[in-house]
């Protein structure tokens, strides 16, 4: 079973995500703040594919970015950023910083979400 | 001297409330993004039969709210489109780009919307060379992307779009045409203006928020260039712009 992270901090979108990702058989580990996020990163493992949001609120979500990119175990793990920004230069740093993707929440649907995931970790 | 101090001081007063201006719509956009995800996917789930099997009357609302929701986003993403177009006061990054390239690039990212309507996009080019203009990339591909979905939007099933491509003394020239639901007469002269939308376009249910075309022509004047539309074969559209060769 593959595993996602998904660090985000709205607990009514988070719970839709893990509702999602949990019925199409995948391991969902959560993070509502910046500070878990950099715990689990660090801590757990197994982790597939990382989905991030960058507007959290103790944290940069590039900070996360960052870390994930310095942890041997972890700097291969795909990184989606799953954001509701979508300026370029938003967008453009994200990929400088390793991201696999950036995908616009309002714009995708959970499917959509699924598909894009399944398609990165295959 | 003392006059030329104080413009440069109102000048950089009026850079700051722009900047201020700019990043309250940036900020509130993505709240309002946040809200409009949740109900996406929330009605998504409804339509998918996830809570339970819903009555005829209760799936028509359910894709009404969702019609209804995603001409929302569209509007606010255009609102964030024409944010970034107006905020612009000069063209800052300006490079030198082939036209084709950004064509090319604009078509895959809309591949998927004319293969499900089965729309066969022919791009041709007058010239055997096309030149490179100079021009703020980015915002070049936002026009290109709101002329080629447009013509995809409005288009008919198993229609043809042409975009063609050509050098005409100093200038590019590029037109959009599509067979598509076309525009009244009568609303001609509104095209460009901000939230104008077609009365058959909104009789068809086409989502659109009406800023497209106006952010459109605000990028091409700022690149010094001219945009209008023609009527084509008396059905549909033909968009024709150009940019400056420099």
């Amino acid at each position: 079973m593959k595993k996602v992270l998904i660090v985000e901090d709205d607990s009514f979108l988070q719970g839709l995500e893990v509702e999602k990702l949990k019925k199409v058989g995948y391991e969902v580990s959560t993070a509502s703040t910046g500070e878990i996020a950099m715990q689990k990163i660090q801590d757990e493992t197994g982790i597939n594919v990382i989905l991030l949001d960058l507007v959290l609120p103790d944290f940069d979500g590039f900070d996360i970015l960052r870390k994930v990119k310095t942890i041997n175990t972890l700097k291969n793990v795909p990184v989606i950023v799953f954001s509701n920004l979508s300026e370029e230069k938003t967008i453009d740093k994200s990929k400088e910083l390793g991201a696999s993707d950036f995908m616009v929440k309002s714009n995708f649907t959970l499917d959509e979400l699924v598909t894009r995931i399944k398609e990165i970790v295959k | 001297m003392e006059e030329k101090e104080i413009l440069k001081t109102e000048n950089e007063k009026l850079k700051k409330i722009n900047q201020e201006r700019s990043d309250l719509i940036s900020i509130s956009v993505h709240q309002l993004r946040t809200s409009l995800s949740a109900l996406k996917w929330i009605l998504k789930m409804f339509q998918d039969k996830e809570t339970g099997e819903l009555s005829q009357k209760q799936n028509d609302l359910i894709e009404k709210a969702i019609n209804s929701n995603d001409k929302m986003i569209e509007l606010v993403n255009d609102l964030l489109t024409l944010n970034s177009t107006e905020s612009i006061s000069d063209l800052n990054n300006l490079e030198k780009i082939d036209i084709r390239e950004l064509i090319n690039q604009v078509l895959s990212e809309f591949s998927s919307e004319a293969k499900e309507k089965n729309i066969e996009i022919i791009v041709s080019k007058e010239n055997n060379d096309t030149p490179l203009i100079t021009c703020d990339k980015k915002m070049i591909i936002i026009v290109l992307q709101n002329l080629i979905e447009n013509a995809i939007k409005y288009s008919n099933e198993n229609d043809k779009i042409l975009i063609i491509i050509n050098k005409k003394n100093n200038e590019l020239e590029v037109s959009i045409s599509d067979n598509g639901i076309g525009i009244k007469d009568s609303e001609q002269d509104k095209i460009f203006s901000k939230f104008f939308r077609a009365s058959n376009a909104k009789d068809k249910n086409i989502i659109g928020s009406g800023l497209g075309l106006f952010s459109t022509k605000i990028i091409i004047e700022k690149h010094k260039g001219k945009i209008w539309f023609e009527k084509n074969n008396d059905k549909g559209m033909k968009f024709i712009f150009t940019l400056p060769i420099l």
